[in-house]
């Protein structure tokens, strides 16, 4: 159990998430099972683990898309389990999906996609919209503005007005990133970011992590790609079977033998 | 180019102003069918925002036509109490129906939520029917008053043609304003994904409420002034039929862009007068022609008229340097 007390320690720890003996089943399928670890404000962590084994479930029991069945998640000592996935992004969480989710009818552009990340800057509203519209202008002009920043940050500024499904793979998930990027997250959860890439791209998104990480952006890093994770993750959490098996420096991880099983099965004698 | 938006609109707004006193002389039969277009513009725009832009269908748009208008008629013609507010009253009690019944209906998607505005509709119509010392049953509802405002009586049909296009320019020109600024984009991320839009934050039950409740006052106001204008009304004017009609004008016209939803009302209530010459075959040729865009067309009318456009343009300022 954790008390106020242990609550209040966590943040002086320097935590921003807490993950406190989590469980979800699906059905009688045990997506998750007591999994508790923590992430340091800063910090730029990674969980992998073999396929099915209850990464994507955390981050989506995390910004509020599913509940768990018992357990917590604290951030900054709040208690997520319960709250809207919308009220939970106004904490400060963003995120990416595994298969992207970008905004496409009526001819949404990649701009207005960049720009939807902004929407609690704005706050819109059909009264605003309607009647104070020279408040409204000023502040997507300003928003644009750092929408264009975003862009040209990420390369994507020439496809701005074009359409994010005409984008090649990679590019759309720079664009869910750069959205993500746009409501100024404290916490970051990317869901297999680098999935689909090729090695370059996969390095050139290596320095975006990194430089994420330098404006004092905690990422929580789900992924495969065992090279990316290796070189920019500070710690790593690995789950099978919904389970922690391991958590450590890359180093220690590596040499783990519980992991090493957990990817290439179990040695025969 | 902004320039040539601004004036584009003011040519619209400066063609509706002075039709009347031009064009409608040499026809004067066409300003009772503008009228009804224009009421319908009212329609097809507002649910618009709900279904084209947002992305919730619903079959139940008549239902807060048909609250606005009886609302209207009982009001003015029973009680004799004023159309402005009457109106007024009619946009409280929609606005009511549709803050109470919004809650639980929107969050169903997709055809649960076609279901449960059709049953909306059908609800709404029934009672209509049923309380006939109030609405006059289904024989309807007769000796509903012109429209007077500051002591003016709007009796001519010219006089109320503005009365109905002031309406129609406002209410177009805020669904507009809805589409083209951040909450327009709001509702289009909605419409896209819900799921992806509140990790940004948005309250995606909160928004297609408010649209839902917008939308239904605007149908509110077309009925009212339907009431006004026909001084009779019955519940077959307020059918489902007339919800479905309204979608296809939406769909006809490009759902989505506000403007195509306009013309495809525009398109819908003027093609009935283009094909009464071929008698027994005018149904035959509405829907036929009704096939022919929305399979040919996907991006409705609105889509043929901005091609057009660009092709003017291209040929005229194509040696133009911007």
């Amino acid at each position: 159990m954790v008390t106020k007390h242990s609550q209040k320690k966590s943040q002086a720890d320097g935590y921003l998430l807490n993950i406190v003996d989590v469980t979800k089943t699906f059905s009688g399928l045990t997506a998750l099972l007591r999994t508790s670890f923590s992430i340091k404000q800063g910090q730029l962590k990674a969980l992998i683990g073999p396929n099915g084994a209850g990464k994507t479930t955390l981050l989506n029991i995390i910004s509020g898309l599913l509940q768990p069945d018992s357990g917590h998640t604290y951030f900054r000592g709040q208690d997520l389990v319960g709250v809207k996935p919308d009220k939970i992004a106004l904490l400060g969480i963003s995120r990416t999906f595994q298969l992207v989710k970008l905004f496409t009818v009526n001819n949404a552009t990649v701009l207005d996609n960049v720009m939807l990340g902004a929407h609690q800057r704005l706050k819109p509203s059909i009264l605003g919209a309607l009647f104070s519209r020279s408040r409204m202008l000023k502040q997507e002009a300003e928003v644009k503005e750092t929408a264009w920043e975003m862009l040209k940050f990420f390369g994507l500024e020439l496809e701005a007005e074009g359409s994010p499904s005409s984008l090649p793979f990679g590019k759309q998930r720079l664009l869910e990133l750069a959205r993500s990027l746009m409501s100024e997250p404290h916490l970051l959860l990317l869901d297999e970011p680098a999935s689909g890439l090729n090695d370059a791209e996969v390095e050139n998104f290596a320095g975006i992590l990194s430089t994420i990480q330098k404006k004092g952006i905690t990422i929580l890093l789900v992924e495969h790609n065992m090279k990316l994770v290796m070189n920019i993750a500070e710690e790593i959490v690995v789950i099978d079977y919904g389970q922690k098996i391991a958590e450590g420096n890359p180093g220690e991880i590596a040499a783990n033998r519980k992991v090493i099983e957990a990817y290439l099965g179990e040695k025969k004698l | 180019m902004k320039a040539i938006k601004n004036s584009s609109w003011l040519l619209v707004i400066l063609f509706i102003a002075i039709y009347p006193m031009t064009l409608g002389k040499l026809y004067p039969y066409h300003i009772p069918l503008l009228i009804i277009v224009g009421i319908y513009v009212i329609l097809a725009t507002s649910l618009d925002l709900l279904v084209g832009v947002t992305g919730q269908i619903s079959l139940g748009h008549a239902g807060f036509f048909a609250i606005g208008a009886y609302t209207s008629g009982i009001l003015s013609a029973t009680y004799h109490i004023s159309p402005p507010v009457a109106l007024g009253i009619g946009l409280l009690i929609s606005g009511i129906v549709a803050w109470v019944t919004g809650r639980s209906v929107l969050a169903l998607k997709g055809y649960y939520l076609a279901m449960a505005t059709l049953g909306l509709n059908v609800v709404i119509y029934t009672l209509i029917v049923g309380f006939q010392w109030l609405t006059g049953g289904a024989t309807g509802l007769r000796d509903i008053p012109s429209f007077t405002m500051f002591n003016l009586t709007f009796k001519s049909y010219s006089q109320y043609y503005y009365i109905v296009w002031a309406f129609v320019l406002l209410i177009v020109g805020s669904c507009l304003a809805i589409l083209k600024s951040p909450l327009g984009r709001t509702l289009i991320a909605i419409h896209s994904d819900e799921t992806a839009a509140s990790i940004f934050g948005v309250d995606c039950p909160k928004y297609k409420l408010h649209i839902f409740v917008l939308s239904s006052l605007y149908a509110s106001v077309a009925g009212s002034l339907l009431a006004h204008y026909m001084g009779f009304i019955s519940p077959d004017d307020f059918s489902f039929f007339t919800s479905i009609r309204i979608l296809v004008m939406i769909f006809l016209g490009g759902a989505g862009t506000i403007y195509g939803p306009a013309v495809g009302a525009i398109f819908l209530k003027i093609l009935p007068e283009l094909t009464y010459r071929f008698h027994d075959y005018e149904l035959l040729l509405e829907g036929l022609i009704l096939i022919f865009v929305l399979v040919f067309v996907p991006g409705g009318l609105f889509r043929i008229l901005i091609a057009m456009k660009n092709q003017f343009q291209n040929v005229r300022f194509a040696h133009w340097k911007w």
